[in-house]
């Protein structure tokens, strides 16, 4: 059975959640504000499969704890919930460290179905590292892919540059990962929102851009002016993994 | 109302600019004329110096307050996008949970109960913003004709206990001699209300509210509305009936608002010909709210 914490302080909303979430299987844990939350995550993160977690919170709003799991290394699928709606908004829970974000009021099928591609997901990425763990002892070289100075870990969420550790989120994660399994193929924002996130709605394919943003950070010497990620315009991004010596 | 206020600051800011440039001008036209003379020179030195100065002041001066007030603003939306969209997808989820769903009896009551409180506050939120609207609208004169504040001391009291779900004896009225005040009675009912629900939203779980009303000098009624709740830090008593405003702090969050209430209460007692403050003896030890309106004679 799937465990759900739902960090809402709107009782109202929180028992309905409980309610709907309870009906479609889940073990359902209520907690009314973001420091209880990062309590309960912070000892024991394997306690809970996946996060609801309101913006609007007495204390430590939404956005900082997401930040604060995935600095210290929690990445617990986590879906936002908000009033607001604004697209610097959306973009703000993408890049505190989100997987998926949903505006109130919200379609209860709509986040039932979420809540499920991103237990999905975790599900597929656990199960695939599980295979790799018991077939071959040693991880197959698809788990790390190496370029230039850098290398990906997809089974251990990070990235390593020269010295540096990042630590990746999940998503961060799946989007470099589909992004080096196309290498040097241009790909699109709504494939990858289809294939990486599994939507299939006109969403507003945008909040990739923030992934790429941070993706680059990462593994650009010079962020502003790519040579791994580059953007193809009108359509999406192009992964190199070993450009040509620019002059 | 936002608008012309700051028009008119606006309007100030530019002919106080224009003023300081054409005296600098002056000066400097004066200096070319007169530089042979030292003393003259110094003087007038200093005053241009002064002027720069009290120019940069000023200057800053409304900037900071420009950008406080948008600050407010923004949270002022925030605060009602939330208070609006929030019992909406409540509502939303309840209804959507009734229809896909076999819910029981007790529940199925429950959830009618739950949509019933949310629509409330919606409600209750529609209201305080088209109330400002309306108050700030100089056009509009309020609708006199004598009223028994008595009663509705009594009404508003009786709508909180049910809203807010008290016992009869954690909120308290003391009547004083009766008395009628020339008003408009959704007005005047209006800031009675935020008064009597404020001191209930701010109580926490231990709510003890007592309402008195009292002559003052034979001419004013005055309402107090005491609570034994949060209290209000001094620098704070005179800030809060602004527009928009919240006392910042962990409260603010907790307890549910979009900060037109206070500002309803202040401007429905200048337009009565009354006022509207509030005492505390500081933080943790309560606070009183009061309202004081003239006499019907």
């Amino acid at each position: 059975m799937s465990r759900v914490l739902v960090v809402e302080d709107e009782q109202h909303l929180a028992e309905g959640l409980r309610f709907n979430l309870e009906a479609e299987g889940y073990q359902v844990h209520l907690v009314e504000t973001g420091e209880a939350a990062l309590e309960l995550l912070m000892s024991d993160a394997q306690a809970f499969d996946v996060v609801i977690l309101d913006v609007m919170l007495p204390g430590k709003d939404g956005f900082a704890v997401i930040s604060e799991l995935r600095q210290a290394g929690k990445f617990i699928p986590t879906l936002m919930l908000t009033a607001r709606g604004h697209p610097e908004d959306v973009l703000k829970g993408f890049a505190a460290g989100a997987d998926d974000y949903l505006t109130k009021p919200f379609d209860l099928s709509i986040l039932i179905a979420r809540l499920g591609g991103l237990l999905r997901r975790h599900e597929w990425l656990r199960a695939s590292l599980n295979h790799e763990n018991t077939v071959a002892a040693p991880p197959k070289p698809k788990e790390t892919f190496t370029f230039g100075d850098k290398s990906v870990h997809f089974d251990l969420l990070e990235l390593r540059v020269r010295e540096q550790t990042f630590p990746l989120t999940l998503m961060e994660a799946n989007v470099l990962r589909y992004l080096i399994e196309h290498e040097g193929k241009p790909v699109s924002r709504k494939m990858m929102l289809e294939q990486v996130w599994g939507l299939h709605e006109d969403t507003d394919t945008r909040a990739i851009d923030n992934f790429i943003v941070r993706l680059r950070r990462y593994i650009e010497d010079d962020p502003t002016r790519p040579r791994h990620l580059l953007t193809v315009r009108g359509l999406g991004y192009r992964f190199v993994a070993s450009p040509a010596k620019a002059g | 109302m936002v608008v012309a206020g700051r028009r008119k600051s606006i309007a100030f800011f530019i002919a106080l600019g224009a003023g300081l440039i054409s005296v600098i001008l002056l000066l400097y036209i004066g200096w070319v004329l007169l530089n042979w003379r030292s003393g003259i020179l110094l003087f007038l030195g200093i005053l241009l110096l002064a002027m720069i100065i009290a120019g940069v002041v000023l200057n800053t001066t409304f900037l900071v307050r420009e950008i406080r007030r948008n600050e407010q603003h923004d949270a002022f939306i925030n605060a009602v996008t939330h208070e609006l969209k929030t019992p909406v997808a409540a509502i939303r989820l309840y209804l959507e949970t009734l229809q896909t769903r076999a819910v029981d009896e007790p529940k199925r009551k429950e959830f009618y109960r739950i949509m019933l409180d949310e629509s409330d506050r919606l409600l209750t939120t529609i209201e305080q913003v088209l109330r400002t609207g309306r108050l700030g609208a100089a056009s509009r004169r309020p609708n006199l004709a004598p009223i028994d504040l008595g009663g509705v001391v009594t009404e508003c009291m009786a709508r909180a206990r049910t809203l807010y779900n008290i016992r009869p004896e954690s909120l308290e009225y003391r009547p004083g001699p009766p008395v009628a005040i020339l008003g408009d009675m959704d007005e005047v009912r209006a800031a009675i209300s935020n008064l009597i629900e404020n001191a209930v939203k701010y109580s926490g779980s231990d709510i003890k509210v007592t309402v008195d009303t009292a002559l003052v000098d034979g001419k004013y009624v005055s309402l107090r509305v005491s609570d034994q709740g949060a209290g209000i830090p001094s620098n704070e008593l005179k800030r809060i009936f602004k527009r928009f405003y919240r006392a910042p702090g962990s409260l603010a969050t907790r307890v549910k608002g979009i900060g037109l209430g206070l500002y309803i209460v202040r401007s429905v007692a200048k337009r009565h010909g009354g006022r509207a403050w509030a005492e505390s003896e500081g933080p943790g030890r309560g606070s009183t709210f009061v309202l004081q309106l003239p006499i019907a004679k």
